[in-house]
């Protein structure tokens, strides 16, 4: 798989030192092509794209509001459509909040249309723009300013919820494994009908690392078996890529957000995966 | 030629020659049937659009921002809660400058919950920098969403056409249909900026106050300039029709003691109380709104800066103040001798003696509304 060397999204855009969110739209700007729209609502990149006249992402970008992503998209393709320009690539560009949460209707309702567009959720796995605070895509235990104790629930499944339209195709990708991340770009532009790809982006700021860490934090998550690479090709599932399982304490420990675990809760987080990967496992073996 | 329809087929039917390309939408009463009506018209090959079957009436505004701002000209039509649920997104359409047209089956507001007229809804939207049309019969709706789609691509501003539920969306009377071909002459294509990967800007960035500023202060200036942009819309739709409209209409004539004032299918019934009064040698006129956004100031300091008695009525209100019209006028024309009475909440009965007693009480006991 090569990777474009055409540099699509701008230097010197607004992110913070080592912003994964940054990184994740040079990664999926070189996979898609310059003949691409994308529809972005309120999220980190509303501000990382820059004030008026400025636009880094290097691609026509259409700031919109937070729910209306999905809905805002189906408008453009069929608007391409009729116009016969129907080979755009248009792209909903969401964080985990318009996804997860507000947005979760509307990307429900372009989900069961099957319109043809590719939704991309990059979640950094709490509304981080805001300034950190829960939001359903946050994990158990980390703590957010809204979750001073530590969330007492877990991430939210949309894999599983978006499974549920029969979608042609839906993936999770890795900043860490950015050969995977390509081809799965290339193979959603490549594919008529709703795609949907969930980045996992780790946030400096918000999950409390150093900024250097950033592509260290999202290879953990993978090897952890935190975050698991998959797609849902036409309802089959297909792993990606096996991890080595290492023990999850190498993740948390990297990340304030996770200081104030207990012994006890790192043993059910350890439980989770293993049951996270139970119900996996039976799916990809179908 | 000729056709007997309602207001809503009044709707699909205009919808059908303005060569719309985008619709997008999403059932309620009594809209409805305006949108199945657009179903069947594509299914039979009559129009060529797309139609998104939106989850939700935010998502039918939202896509038609999308298809508006990637050049197509977009329809939709909705209702009472349905476009108080858009209302974030009737900001966005307006701020981002999409000529996007919307029919709105003014219908009264839960709860309790109650399908029949009443114009709280629309009126409540006056200020998301829509163009605002009323009418009042079959008829003007027809022509006013031909209009809206001129309107609307020339000014670069959504035009929100409204027609009162039932009342109006339900009632069939004999309409001036247009050819396809007649309507085109109005509605040329007009090139504006849209989304393009040939030039990759981005629309609707962050705006610090300053920018901000500017932005919207551009938009309430162009806004006003609607005003003449309707004038000549219409001037050019008179040509191709012979009907002419003005943002706002006098009945019998301009001179007059006193006034009426009312908006949608309220005025139609005004114009009765009119004959009524006039019959009685009272020396009184109905002056109906067409366009309350932009809001026909000057026009209406004409018509009304030297009346003894300014009547009124409202299907509509703001809790706390008094009826959305008679607030406009007061308001906006900066009068004191105006009266306000609110009637016919939620589809409830109101007739032209109704509305000519009221007018009395007002005149010749000083009373000063609110309740009919």
């Amino acid at each position: 798989m090569k990777i474009s060397k055409d540099e699509i999204a701008l230097p010197n855009n607004l992110a913070c030192p080592g912003c994964g969110a940054s990184l994740a739209m040079r990664l999926a700007l070189k996979a898609l092509g310059r003949n691409t729209v994308l529809v972005i609502p309120a999220c980190c990149w509303t501000i990382i794209n820059g004030p008026v006249g400025k636009n880094y992402a290097g691609v026509p970008v259409f700031h919109t509001a937070f729910e209306t992503t999905a809905a805002v998209a189906s408008g453009i393709k069929a608007s391409f459509k009729m116009q016969g320009k129907d080979s755009i690539n248009v792209v909903g560009w969401a964080g985990d909040g318009g996804t997860f949460d507000i947005g979760l209707q509307a990307l429900s309702g372009a989900a069961e249309r099957n319109d043809d567009i590719i939704y991309v959720c990059y979640d950094n796995e709490a509304y981080m723009n805001t300034g950190i605070q829960r939001s359903s895509a946050t994990p158990y235990f980390a703590q957010t300013t809204t979750t001073p104790e530590g969330k007492d629930r877990p991430k939210k499944d949309l894999m599983a919820i978006l499974a549920a339209h029969y979608v042609p195709y839906i993936a999770s990708v890795s900043l860490a494994y950015p050969q995977d991340f390509t081809k799965k770009f290339e193979k959603a532009k490549s594919i008529r009908g709703f795609k949907f790809i969930h980045i996992f982006v780790p946030c400096p700021p918000g999950q409390k690392f150093l900024e250097d860490k950033t592509i260290e934090v999202a290879k953990l998550a993978v090897e952890t078996g935190v975050f698991p690479l998959y797609e849902i090709i036409d309802g089959k599932y297909v792993l990606s890529k096996k991890p080595k399982f290492t023990d999850i304490t190498e993740y948390l420990k990297l990340q304030g957000r996770y200081k104030n675990l207990t012994q006890e809760n790192i043993e059910f987080l350890r439980q989770s995966i293993q049951k996270k990967w139970e119900y996996l496992n039976k799916r990809f073996n179908e | 030629m000729k056709k007997v329809l309602g207001g809503n087929d009044a709707v699909s039917q205009a919808v059908s020659v303005c060569d719309v390309e985008v619709i997008s939408a999403y059932p309620i009463t009594p809209q409805t049937s305006i949108i199945e009506k657009i179903a069947d018209l594509i299914y039979a090959k009559q129009i060529n659009a797309q139609f998104i079957k939106v989850e939700s009436e935010h998502s039918a505004m939202a896509a038609c921002i999308g298809a508006s701002i990637a050049g197509s000209r977009t329809f939709t039509a909705t209702s009472s809660q349905g476009l108080l649920l858009m209302h974030e997104v009737l900001h966005w359409a307006s701020g981002a400058r999409l000529p996007i047209v919307l029919a709105n089956a003014n219908r009264a507001i839960a709860p309790g919950w109650n399908i029949w007229a009443e114009a709280t809804d629309s009126l409540s939207q006056r200020d998301t920098g829509w163009v605002q049309l009323y009418a009042a019969n079959s008829q003007e709706v027809y022509d006013f969403i031909i209009m809206a789609f001129a309107v609307a691509e020339r000014a670069l501003f959504p035009v929100m056409v409204c027609l009162d539920g039932f009342l109006l969306t339900h009632t069939k009377e004999p309409v001036e249909i247009l050819e396809h071909e007649t309507v085109k002459q109005l509605l040329p294509k007009i090139k504006r900026d849209t989304l393009d990967p040939a030039n990759p800007k981005a629309y609707g960035a962050l705006a610090f106050p300053k920018d901000y500023y500017i932005i919207k202060k551009g938009q309430h200036l162009d806004m006003l300039k609607v005003l003449d942009i309707f004038d000549n819309v219409s001037l050019e739709f008179e040509k191709i029709t012979n009907r002419h409209y003005n943002p706002v209409e006098v009945y019998p004539k301009p001179d007059s003691q006193y006034s009426i004032v009312a908006l949608g299918t309220l005025s139609q019934t005004a114009r009765l109380a009119v004959d009524n009064l006039r019959k009685d040698d009272i020396d009184v006129n109905l002056v109906k709104i067409n366009m309350l956004r932009p809001f026909p100031q000057q026009l209406l300091k004409q018509l009304l800066s030297d009346k003894k008695l300014i009547v009124v009525f409202d299907r509509d209100i703001s809790h706390g103040k008094s009826g959305i019209v008679k607030d406009e006028i007061a308001g906006g024309l900066d009068l004191c001798n105006v009266v306000g009475f609110v009637g016919g909440l939620g589809g409830d009965k109101i007739t032209e003696s109704t509305i000519a007693n009221a007018f009395l009480d007002a005149k010749n006991a000083q009373i000063k509304g609110l309740f009919l």
